[in-house]
């Protein structure tokens, strides 16, 4: 089984866009990263034009592709965040969620796969220290199998998307309570 | 032996084992054999896995060629896609507008900016004000990390609008570009550019005055060298000892070689030395065209000889081609005008395609031959740090024995410190330092 990214639902947003955008008052703000175009590191995208069928009103998702430190100083003061990407090192459709609390120090243990010029950690704590307050918030990520040129995801991987949105749909709810 | 204080044990032998090299792109590791005090082996070993993408682009289109390999770095994919445009345009004869050039020419400065910026202040210089990272360097210089970033942001916007976004970009074409853009629209970037020529030149300062470690290593330095201009799209291989070749002909000076501990092909000159590229041996070979602004700026170091042998001080040159790449970038801006066409029309055919361009981190060549339809059938493709990896491995060897007799944490920075100086992009991605000390037994 294989899944397409259905075109037009996961657009790219230019980053002054989302720094714009930002500026709305929003409980939690979802950055998905990932690329349509390199196999099951889009499986988060294609998460998220699930997710938006059904978001509440103050969620915000945002589709960041590389997690930018910028993208992290957009976020509202007060909001919560839920970064969903896909992961190397955990089998493939396995979706797993990392607090941000106290990642930072822990580099070791999130090696991007993809062109990260820094690590998830570095990123967020940087934010953090130009914040001048701790992000609050998940990681969730996704086990992928084939991170190549090409839209088709690994079988395992296309079958997770629905449970990985289901999970994202959860972190939310969570971080809104 | 593990956890000791100094590097060199009583005996002289042992090595050294860097086991992840953080702060750089990509996944390396550097190992050292001393004995009796004199370094046997330095090598730079790059396990990131092959990524074949001189196979994936088989049988594809020139401008399929393009989008593919803007996808082998998230950091310099515009260096990629420029090689690979003007040698498809060069071997098949496809004169561009230009209006078209110009537009090429401010997406590169914009990757340079983006990319010196980057490593400039946060892969960089924590080292030099002695941070472990750059989040404990933000704790205390705050001010310094919102200019790189605002630096970093300005290269950004540049490679986003005219490259269609800011990772991989999507809008170069063989001929030209996707769409033709507006006056206005280029115009629009003027005022970021100005505040980032600002920081720039700031960032100069900043950088000179850096307690630096001496070191003099004698090397070759390879570069393009351009009559008019500060290269970066076009000019000819030149090199400190006399070498002259046009952008075509790279292979005729300088061939790659498969090493044992290397997933990376490692490029030497045919007569085996290595050589070192990137933006000391620019400054060096090509400073008399940097733009004014940035060869004032230069000037005002008093650094440039230093520049030439200490690959400590490469901060300060990659400062200064961040002034030259946003003044330039101003210039571009404030002289655009629209081209007739975004792109020139042109007919796929066989052709054997090569070219060089400057990609932030230094010279970078690739090579096609097209068949009768058109289509790629075989490629070859030379990033800088391939070509650097031999001369950092040779510097490490010359630069290690005065650092062995430090403690460990102490020879641990100045040897990371040194290897940050050569912005290796191993692929791209950055973790962590984890050094081990073993003797030979």
């Amino acid at each position: 089984m294989t899944l397409r990214l259905p075109v037009g639902r996961a657009p790219w947003r230019s980053r002054t866009d989302r720094s714009a955008r930002a500026t709305q008052s929003v409980a939690v703000e979802v950055l998905v990263c990932g690329s349509p175009d390199r196999g099951d590191d889009g499986a988060p995208i294609a998460a998220a034009a699930v997710l938006r069928q059904d978001m509440a009103g103050d969620v915000r998702v945002r589709i960041v592709g590389q997690l930018d430190i910028d993208d992290l100083l957009a976020v509202s003061a007060d909001a919560r965040v839920v970064i969903v990407d896909a992961a190397v090192g955990i089998r493939a459709g396995q979706i797993v969620e990392l607090p941000l609390t106290g990642l930072v120090g822990r580099e070791d243990r999130l090696r991007p796969r993809s062109s990260h010029a820094l690590a998830f950690p570095e990123v967020i704590g940087l934010a953090e220290v130009m914040r001048g307050r701790p992000m609050r918030g998940l990681i969730v990520a996704i086990g992928g199998r084939s991170f190549g040129l090409g839209a088709a995801f690994s079988p395992t991987v296309a079958r997770a998307i629905p449970a990985l949105a289901t999970a994202v749909r959860d972190a939310i709810g969570r971080l809104r309570d | 032996m593990h956890d000791v204080n100094k590097l060199l044990e009583p005996t002289g032998d042992l090595a050294i084992d860097i086991a992840g090299l953080t702060r750089v792109e990509g996944e390396g590791s550097l190992r050292l054999q001393v004995r009796n005090g004199v370094i046997e082996q330095a090598h730079l070993e790059i396990f990131e896995a092959p990524r074949y993408f001189e196979q994936l682009v088989i049988g594809r289109t020139p401008d399929e060629v393009i989008d593919i390999v803007a996808r082998i770095c998230g950091i310099c994919p515009v260096a990629y896609q420029m090689t690979a445009v003007h040698a498809f345009e060069h071997a098949l004869r496809i004169e561009i507008d230009p209006a078209v050039r110009a537009l090429r020419r401010l997406l590169y400065c914009g990757e340079w900016i983006e990319s010196h910026a980057l490593h400039v202040y946060l892969l960089h210089l924590p080292d030099f004000l002695r941070y472990a990272s750059a989040i404990e360097m933000a704790r205390d210089h705050r001010a310094t990390v919102e200019s790189g970033l605002a630096l970093k942001k300005a290269g950004n916007r540049v490679v986003e609008l005219v490259g269609g976004r800011a990772i991989h970009p999507v809008s170069v074409r063989v001929g030209g570009f996707s769409r033709s853009f507006r006056r206005a629209e280029i115009v629009a970037l003027r005022e970021t550019l100005e505040t980032a020529l600002d920081i720039a030149l700031e960032t100069v300062d900043l950088v000179a005055g850096l307690d630096t470690p001496e070191f003099v290593r004698d090397g070759r330095l390879v570069a393009l060298r351009h009559p008019t201009e500060y290269p970066m799209n076009e000019g000819r291989i030149v090199s400190t000892d006399g070498l002259d070749l046009a952008a075509t002909d790279w292979r005729s000076a300088f061939r790659e070689d498969q090493v044992a501990w290397s997933h990376a092909l490692q490029a030497r000159g045919r007569d085996g030395r290595p050589y070192l590229l990137g933006p000391s041996a620019r400054i060096t070979l090509a400073g008399d065209q940097l733009h004014p602004t940035a060869a004032a700026a230069l000037r005002r170091t008093g650094l440039a000889e230093e520049i030439a042998v200490n690959p400590y001080r490469s901060i300060v040159a990659r400062a200064v081609e961040l002034v030259d790449a946003t003044a330039e970038a101003l210039d571009l801006v404030e002289a655009y005008e629209p081209p007739d066409a975004a792109a020139t029309s042109w007919r796929p055919g066989p052709a054997n395609a090569a070219w060089a361009t400057e990609a932030p981190r230094g010279l970078i060549f690739h090579a096609y031959e097209l068949d009768d339809r058109g289509l790629v059938a075989h490629a070859q493709i030379v990033p800088p740090t391939s070509q650097n990896q031999a001369a950092i491995e040779s510097d490490l060897a010359a630069f290690a024995p005065r650092v062995l007799d430090l403690p460990r944490d102490e020879a641990t920075l100045r040897i990371e410190q040194l290897i940050r100086s050569y912005d290796p992009c191993i692929s791209c991605a950055t973790h962590f330092l984890d050094l081990s000390v073993e003797t030979v037994p």
